[in-house]
């Protein structure tokens, strides 16, 4: 097909990246493969007439995402994907503008804010649609709306990061409320909850935890703040900064490629992030929006995911040898009317608090 | 030969329908259509804008609450403030910048011209966010480059320059923006003849004196016209300052608008908000008017012009060496910095071979599904943009500098109007106006052009302008007493004589449209991705080694495209040494 | 009928009447000079007739059709007629040849025609030899050269030139005005000619239209202006000349040191009328000649003297009147201040003024 280059190679290529992290050697499905439940064939067929998809997403860095696309690709053939990554709160500005020219461009959203979700349903605007796969994820992810108009697909940690050239591993700061503490001046860095989904639940957290205090005495502190939470690990990549509150996926994943960083997960917590997937009303590809959303819960879709750090929504599906998993570690969550409500607000708090 | 009147036929061949469309002219229902174009580009936006920014946002109902919002808060108003200082920090350091520069290759003996040219050049086509980047990543406080070269040099703690500042973010955009000033008053230095230095240096006047007191004077229209420009740019930029500012905890009046654009929408606050911007720039167009006044600036009446350069002696190595400081700024250090990061795994990691690698590039050009589709969308609607831009920009001159129209200032205002409108807000609406049905623009081709086409217009007007007021009315006028219409006469004589220029304009509005990011990032859809949009969400994850292929992608095609320009436009057809 | 008609013809820019009620009727194949200061009206004139400019009041007809009324004008593409512009308009993207021959290819003749009509238009104005050449490289007159093969090879009704000659040095511009004189004599076109230089005029046109501040002062072959000129504009625009006042009582006309008999002067007088004397028409002589009745004498003073070469300028007083007048002689005429000597008078060349 013009304009997507699924060649041999790359598909080599995906299979022997899988086998080399040792993860199993589940050969990739094909669509011609018998394992196709019936509900996915009809699906599949559907979808295929659609032709196409359009993926907004901030559940992942934008090489994970451009690789969940193409293995989509790859298992369903004949069907395109447009994979558009950006943070949650860009995403869903766009969402909301089609919304409102009447002209939805989106089949697929997944953002890290599930208040959008909350939102959303409460409009009208989402479309109901109970996966076949819903059922199989891991517990913690099941059931976030029991009336099936969206669904968790996606998970992450916010931990501390640090370089580890500049900063020893007795050196480094033990719990989130280390952070405020006078010798981390000049030395933090945070991504923005006006535009990171992970970002604003953490936040959100924080002030559950601690109260708005804790932004107040950590402003006194001078961190530098960037936009996505993605942000924190050039910001230590670069000996810019030298603790993070930061995306333990990607952080991890940039450690992996050489850069010396390192993942500290706070005595309080490290702060859970369930990332939903949604499916718009009016959308120009139902069907292969349905088919997506059941790809991304299953298991190719989590073995992709741990590949890059990322956490898996599959009990079979197990992590990388060594790699720490959210279920591994103590981890905390705020519920999802805490994120629904507070989201909003601690976006002007910290814009008073931080002067941004 | 005989002396016969035997009359030859009536050129056009029509005959006379009747005395009244005799005496119209056949060429006023163009005029009065692509005045149409031009208030439906510019009028239309701007109209939706001012109304919405007296509305309630759910209701339409006419309030002014949306100034009381906009400008009761501290933050807000400092905004405004810390835009002003940008804009007049970036055009004073622009000037700096650019006319010495300017002087020194149109005028002088200065060696090594081409190479400053080219780095000039170079500024000119590097958007000013991968600019920003490069120098976030030569000059962050604690890990750029040249901090840590100082700091290994003198043993300090910490570094001395930080772009995470007002001056840091100034001196980010002059650098990009000063090339503005270097074409107009490089254009305008070359048409000054030398016998106007001649005559001031026969009365004794020295060089600097001659330069300061007859040449420079000659070009000033071409100076102030070139600051507005950079002033203008530096105020509605939203790229550079959502990348330095925002880390360096100020908002300018463009990324705050941003944040009347986050969920949920506030159009009509953001309208009201844009209205200092609006009213500063009538005043800068009002004061560039008053400056240059009703003076004549007619310098090409069918005779060519002679230009001698001056000899600098030892001097012009100091100049050189000036010339090569901006260069640096502008070009060679950030795009070293951004070279290396292209073909770096980890780009904090510096320069090393095991550091070296080609998977940026291949990522993009074979497995980012988005970024081919961007990178054919942005050469395609940048071309097409420049096409409608120019064409209808150069319409419009003609009929104001000919007077076609009563009232033929108020389409010049229109031209210039969307200077005004930080590109953002034009965006919006573009947006609020043709984005709902029934037109149904939104995520279309179609919407971007028409945006693209409208934020450039002033560019290309100007340009079109100047090069209109350069050529005598009596070229056209001896066209239209033989026969010819006024088409006639744009097609065989003003065209070929504005060739070089035109192809000029064309560029000056196609390389700008390439890194448009302020306007894009409202307008695109899904499928009319462009770079620049895709280079800032890139930014926002921090994924600097692929940003930085890109951006070189980017600016090897713009390069490519730009030198294949230059040579189309050809040698300088109008000067043969001949007498 | 006449060619071209001006008819109460106006411009007002403004409160400024720059052209204010013309009148001038030029026949076929005439060449009709609009002579006159910077400022009075003569481009503008000459812009309405070519309709760049349309008239606030009155109009022109050619033929009898009209061509501009405040009503409406037909745009310059379309009257047939061709234009001289002082700055040339020689277009610089095309070679001489190119240049010629755009009109004729306006009008759709065929190559072989056009190329004929240019290699002769250029033989006339002998510029063959540099047909292939860009205006860039030719002189001042050479592209005025061009100008002129170009606004006549398409034969037009009428032609205009707006000072053609005034970017030329002094030569170019003598050898320019027989060049346009011979032009015109070979083709005969309807010519309209604006200058400020009255030896431009004189040479070239069979009638000259004095303008000033945007009236026509005085419409009559260059003879008659400079002999009979019909105010005092016009007497002291065309050539050098004496005002001199004087008062007739019905017999005698008395001046201001001499007094003349009334039957001597050509034309009606009466009561306080002026006349223009020219320096010329005088002669200074040492004695007194028998010269005759129809030659009035007066002793005069020499007052000043200045040698231009071809001829003497002297200032003298008629002895017994505070008159000043100027007088020109020949070379050898040699007179000192102070001296006494005889002045001539001729009353056929004396001209009376409103």
């Amino acid at each position: 097909m013009i304009g997507h280059f699924a060649s041999r190679r790359d598909i080599l290529k995906g299979g022997a990246g899988i086998a080399a992290l040792g993860i199993g050697a589940l050969a990739p499905r094909s669509a011609s493969a018998a394992e196709m439940t019936a509900r996915e064939k009809e699906l599949y067929a559907a979808a295929k007439q659609e032709g196409s998809l359009t993926w907004y997403t901030a559940h992942y860095d934008d090489q994970t995402a451009q690789s969940l696309g193409r293995m989509f690709e790859q298992l369903y053939p004949g069907i395109k994907v447009s994979v558009v990554r950006t943070t949650a709160q860009v995403a869903f500005q766009r969402v909301s503008q089609e919304i409102k020219a009447g002209a939805m461009q989106v089949d697929l959203l997944s953002t890290t804010d599930i208040g959008h979700y909350v939102y959303l349903k409460d409009k009208a605007l989402l479309e109901k649609y109970v996966p076949d796969n819903a059922g199989r994820v891991l517990e913690i992810y099941k059931n976030y709306d029991p009336d099936g108009f969206y669904f968790v697909t996606s998970a992450g940690m916010v931990a501390m990061g640090y370089n580890t050239t500049k900063l020893a591993a007795t050196d480094a700061p033990k719990n989130w409320t280390d952070l405020i503490d006078a010798r981390w001046k000049d030395k933090v860095s945070l991504g923005h909850p006006g535009f990171s989904g992970y970002v604003g639940t953490w936040v959100v957290t924080m002030r559950k935890l601690y109260g708005w205090q804790f932004f107040d005495k950590l402003a006194a502190n001078n961190p530098q703040i960037g936009r996505s939470i993605v942000d924190t690990v050039t910001m230590l990549n670069a000996g810019e900064r030298v603790v993070s509150a930061g995306p333990v996926a990607a952080t991890m994943e940039s450690a992996q490629r050489g850069n010396p960083l390192a993942m500290i997960y706070p005595t309080d917590g490290a702060v859970l992030i369930v990332a939903p997937s949604g499916i718009m009303k009016g959308v120009k590809h139902p069907n292969a929006a349905r088919l997506f959303m059941e790809y991304l819960m299953s298991a190719e879709a989590s073995k992709i995911q741990v590949d890059r750090f990322g956490e898996t929504m599959r009990p079979e599906v197990s992590p990388a040898p060594g790699v720490v998993a959210a279920k591994d570690v103590k981890t905390i969550r705020p519920t999802v009317d805490e994120i629904f409500k507070g989201i909003p607000e601690v976006i002007k708090q910290w814009r008073d608090t931080f002067g941004v | 030969m005989s002396g016969g009147l035997d009359t030859l036929a009536q050129p056009g061949g029509r005959g006379m329908l009747g005395r009244r469309f005799a005496f119209l002219e056949p060429s006023m229902a163009l005029w009065l259509v692509l005045i149409a174009v031009l208030v439906f580009l510019v009028a239309s936006p701007v109209v939706r804008i001012l109304v919405s920014s007296f509305q309630e946002p759910e209701t339409g109902r006419f309030t002014f609450a949306n100034y009381a919002e906009a400008y009761g808060n501290w933050r807000q108003l400092r905004a405004v403030v810390n835009s002003i200082e940008l804009g007049l920090g970036v055009a004073l350091l622009a000037g700096l910048f650019g006319v010495p520069i300017a002087w020194a290759i149109s005028r002088t003996d200065m060696p090594a011209k081409g190479f400053v040219r080219l780095m000039v050049f170079g500024a000119f086509i590097t958007p000013p966010y991968l600019g920003a980047i490069g120098w976030i990543l030569l000059a962050g406080p604690n890990s750029g480059w040249l901090n840590k070269l100082w700091m290994a040099a003198t043993g300090a703690g910490h570094g001395i320059f930080n772009v995470y500042s007002m001056p840091g973010l100034i001196v980010v955009v002059a650098v990009t923006s000063f090339p503005y000033v270097f074409v107009f008053v490089n254009s305008a230095l070359d048409l000054v003849s030398s016998e106007m230095e001649d005559a001031a240096n026969i009365l004794g006047a020295g060089t600097l004196r001659t330069t300061f007191r007859v040449t420079l004077p000659l070009v000033v229209p071409a100076i102030i016209g070139g600051l507005i420009i950079s002033f203008l740019e530096a105020i509605a930029l939203f790229g550079a300052p959502a990348l330095i500012a925002l880390p360096a905890r100020f908002h300018v009046v463009s990324t705050q608008l941003w944040q009347f654009f986050e969920y949920p929408v506030r159009v009509e606050e953001a309208a009201a908000f844009s209205l200092p911007l609006l009213i500063i720039t009538v005043l800068m167009f009002w004061l560039q008017r008053a400056i240059i006044g009703r003076r004549g600036y007619a310098a090409v009446t069918g005779k060519g012009g002679e230009r001698r350069t001056i000899r600098l002696g030892a001097w012009r190595w100091a100049m050189l060496g000036y010339a090569f400081f901006v260069c640096a700024l502008a070009v060679i250090l950030p795009m070293t910095v951004l070279l290396q990061a292209a073909f770096a795994k980890a780009w904090g990691r510096g320069l090393s071979l095991d550091n070296l690698t080609l998977r940026n590039f291949t990522y993009l050009l074979f497995e980012q599904t988005q970024a081919q589709q961007a990178i054919v969308n942005t050469f395609v609607y940048s071309g097409a943009t420049a096409f409608a831009a120019i064409g209808l920009a150069l319409a419009i001159a003609y009929v104001v500098n000919r007077r076609l129209v009563p009232f033929s200032n108020l389409l010049a205002f229109l031209c210039m109007a969307p200077f005004v409108i930080p590109a953002i807000v034009l965006a919006i609406g573009f947006y609020a106006a043709y984005a709902p049905p029934p037109l149904a623009l939104y995520g279309t081709a179609a919407i971007l052009i028409l945006a693209y086409t409208t934020r450039f217009l002033p560019i290309a007007y100007t340009a079109s302008a100047a090069g209109l007021r350069s050529i005598s009315a009596e070229m056209e006028e001896a066209v239209r007493i033989l026969g010819g219409g006024r088409l006639v006469a744009i097609r065989k004589v003003l065209a070929p004589l504005l060739k070089k220029s035109l192809a000029g304009s064309w560029l000056l509005v196609f390389i700008p449209a390439t890194r448009e990011l302020s306007s894009a990032i409202f307008l695109v859809g899904p499928n009319t991705r462009v770079i620049s949009v895709m280079l800032f969400d890139l930014s926002e994850e921090g994924n600097f080694e692929v940003l930085s292929a890109l951006g070189a992608i980017l600016l090897i095609i713009t390069v490519t495209i730009a030198a294949i320009g230059f040579r189309v436009i050809g040698r300088d057809f109008m000067v043969r040494s001949a007498r | 009928m006449s060619k071209l008609a001006l008819r109460a013809l106006s411009k007002r820019f403004g409160e400024v009447a720059a052209v204010d009620e013309v009148d001038l009727a030029i026949a076929p194949g005439e060449f009709v000079s609009l002579l006159g200061p910077s400022g009075c009206g003569k481009t503008t004139t000459l812009r309405m007739i070519a309709g760049f400019i349309d008239p606030s009041a009155g109009s022109i007809e050619m033929d009898g059709r009209v061509l501009s009324s405040p009503a409406g004008s037909l745009p310059p593409e379309r009257r047939q007629m061709s234009m001289i512009f002082q700055s040339y308009a020689v277009w610089p993207n095309m070679t001489v040849e190119d240049n010629v021959a755009f009109g004729l290819r306006l009008r759709k003749l065929a190559g072989e025609e056009v190329r004929r009509r240019v290699g002769e238009m250029l033989d006339v104005v002998q510029m063959r030899h540099l047909a292939g050449r860009y205006p860039a490289e030719l002189s001042g007159g050479q592209q005025q050269r061009v100008a002129l093969a170009r606004a006549i090879v398409i034969q037009p009704q009428v032609l205009l030139l707006d000072e053609p000659l005034s970017n030329l040095d002094a030569n170019l511009r003598e050898e320019m005005r027989f060049e346009i004189k011979r032009l015109h004599e070979e083709f005969r076109i309807t010519t309209v000619y604006v200058t400020h230089d009255q030896a431009e005029a004189m040479v070239t046109s069979d009638r000259i239209a004095v303008m000033n501040r945007g009236r026509i002062e005085q419409v009559d072959d260059p003879h008659t202006l400079y002999t009979r000129p019909k105010t005092r504009f016009v007497a002291g625009f065309i050539g050098r000349t004496n005002f001199v006042e004087g008062t007739c009582d019905g017999a005698t006309v008395a001046f201001d040191g001499f007094a003349l008999p009334t039957k001597l002067i050509e034309g009606e007088v009466s009561g306080r009328v002026t006349f223009s004397i020219r320096p010329q028409s005088m002669r200074l002589s040492r004695e007194r000649s028998p010269g005759g009745a129809g030659r009035p004498q007066i002793a005069v003073t020499i007052l000043e003297r200045a040698h231009l070469g071809e001829f003497w300028d002297y200032v003298v007083a008629p002895n017994g009147g505070a008159l000043r007048l100027k007088v020109t002689a020949p070379p050898l005429d040699v007179y000192a201040v102070g001296e006494a000597a005889t002045l001539e008078i001729d009353p056929r060349q004396m001209a009376p003024i409103a």
